[in-house]
């Protein structure tokens, strides 16, 4: 019983974490109709951030947040205004989107490889707590609890941009319909650029935790990342970012429930989840009920 | 009405690749006045009024705007500038509420505060608020996507084939509220194939054939030049 209780708590504050992880990609799908493959690498980026800050300055891993939010902005805007409008005037966005986002995390991680090598760094467990702190009688590092509470705050402050602000009604606009939203005044590309730079400055603060919760950082962790964040929002709810919250906690209690029990078999969770609700609910599980409400 | 008109186009020309879809064209409308579009399909009615609105661009001419270029504007900023149209196969946000689909329009298209419960009463679903546009019918949807334009405070309204598929008295209805607009001095262009409804309008109407203008005056006296019946039943 103790290890259910243990898979189940440790499944959610996992899946937070992993619905964190993920809804930058979503958002980022929502609003320009494109899946950034090099979310994972973005979000690898955000580690290695955490990483200097630690090493080399002896910096508190948590300034990796600021960092991430100005790496998003620097990176983001002028990269989507670069690419973005003009992939979507080509007959084939999609496809050409596939092609450049690849690309694009080729390239991070070759430089990331070259900067820092292909080792694997973690950071001081004792940065964010070196304490546990127990629910149902299961304890979990602080640094765990630290990630999800940074990941409660950062998906509900997404909740309230889209829900109580200009931007953001402008953002779920665009999500509803791009074309549509041109003609009724919204500057789409603006309002999609920030989009963009929220979805890789989400990708980089995730990023900051990676290091604890899944062990260490290095150059080659961004692909599994991004797998790991697609089936999250298919899961979820393509499209929908806060569809994300239920692919995170299916995907983290799924995946604990493994480890706990067929840990071998633990890394098939994303994958085997993915095919499931692919054939039983294409649309996801929030699908389109929370999309209409 | 003013004496200078609200919109002008000035040798307006389109091509698709090597095709000519509008050749030439030019022509002018006041605030307050309602002219038809009228010409077989493939005509270039409904280019005509995609490239005043911006959703494509045109190759040469000047499109005024109260005596501005608009040409290469996008289409946000062409809407903020109040001109606005509907669609032939209705567009609007299917998973928003119809009151968030006027909403969006009066936030992001207004100059000026809009009335949103005034304007979903207009377009007759006021009861219907609360739903999801995409439950509702495809003639329902396309009273929203005018509401939707008018919710943009528009001073030009693009009316894309609006009376295809609705009955006598929705037809009168439609009849009566694009003439209301009009009264409140909103300048109308409407395609449509629907000569009567059109007649019942307004008695200025352009016809195209081939992207070109062929004739522009009265629908009576468009049904007796030569080059109209042509292009209505080959010549």
């Amino acid at each position: 019983m103790a290890l259910l209780e243990y898979a189940l708590v440790g499944g959610i504050l996992y899946g937070v974490f992993f619905s964190l992880v993920g809804i930058g990609l979503n958002l980022v799908f929502g609003v320009m109709r494109m899946i950034n493959l090099a979310h994972g690498q973005f979000i690898m980026l955000g580690g290695f951030g955490a990483y200097l800050l630690s090493s080399h300055l002896g910096l508190n891993p948590v300034f990796g947040i600021p960092l991430a939010v100005a790496g998003g902005i620097v990176i983001g805007w002028p990269l989507y205004y670069a690419v973005v409008p003009r992939l979507q005037r080509s007959n084939d966005p999609e496809m050409l989107s596939f092609i450049l986002f690849f690309g694009i995390a080729q390239v991070i991680e070759a430089v990331t490889l070259l900067v820092f090598g292909a080792d694997q760094h973690s950071l001081p467990d004792s940065a964010l707590g070196s304490g546990n702190i127990g629910v149902l009688g299961q304890d979990f590092p602080d640094s765990w609890w630290v990630a999800v509470a940074v990941s409660v705050l950062c998906i509900g402050g997404l909740y309230l941009y889209l829900s109580s602000t200009r931007l953001g009604f402008a953002t779920r606009a665009i999500m509803a319909d791009r074309d549509e939203a041109r003609t009724t005044g919204i500057d789409v590309d603006r309002v999609a650029a920030i989009a963009f730079v929220i979805g890789l400055s989400l990708a980089g603060i995730a990023g900051v935790f990676v290091p604890y919760m899944v062990g260490s950082v290095s150059p080659s962790i961004g692909g599994g990342l991004t797998t790991t964040s697609f089936a999250i929002i298919i899961i979820g709810s393509l499209g929908n970012p806060l569809g994300t919250v239920v692919g995170g906690l299916v995907f983290g209690i799924g995946t604990m429930l493994m480890q706990t029990y067929y840990a071998s078999w633990s890394n098939l969770v994303p994958y085997a989840l993915l095919l499931v609700i692919v054939l039983i609910r294409p649309s996801g599980l929030l699908g389109k009920a929370v999309r209409s409400a | 009405m003013s004496s200078e008109p609200l919109l002008r186009l000035e040798n307006i020309e389109k091509r698709f690749g090597g095709l000519i879809v509008l050749h030439e064209q030019s022509f002018s409308v006041s605030a307050g006045e309602i002219l038809g579009l009228v010409g077989p399909n493939g005509s270039g009615k409904t280019t005509t009024i995609n490239v005043i609105s911006g959703v494509l661009r045109a190759n040469s001419g000047r499109i005024l705007f109260e005596g501005k270029e608009i040409r290469n504007q996008p289409i946000f900023r062409i809407a903020r500038l109040g001109i606005n149209r509907s669609f032939q196969v209705p567009k609007c946000f299917r998973a928003m509420s119809a009151r968030e689909n006027i909403e969006v329009a009066a936030t992001f298209g207004a100059h000026a505060p809009v009335d949103v419960d005034a304007i979903l009463d207009e377009i007759g679903l006021l009861r219907h608020a609360g739903e999801p546009a995409g439950s509702l019918t495809v003639n329902q949807q396309k009273m929203l996507d005018l509401g939707r334009a008018l919710a943009t405070n528009p001073r030009l309204l693009l009316i894309d084939e609006i009376g295809a598929g609705l009955n006598p008295s929705e037809l009168g209805a439609i009849a009566a509220l694009l003439k209301s607009l009009a009264a409140r001095g909103i300048a109308l262009i409407v395609v449509e194939h629907l000569l009567e409804f059109l007649n019942r309008i307004t008695d200025r109407v352009i016809v195209l054939g081939a992207g070109r203008m062929l004739f522009e005056g009265s629908l009576a006296e468009a049904s007796r030049h030569p080059d109209v019946v042509a292009a209505f039943i080959g010549g």
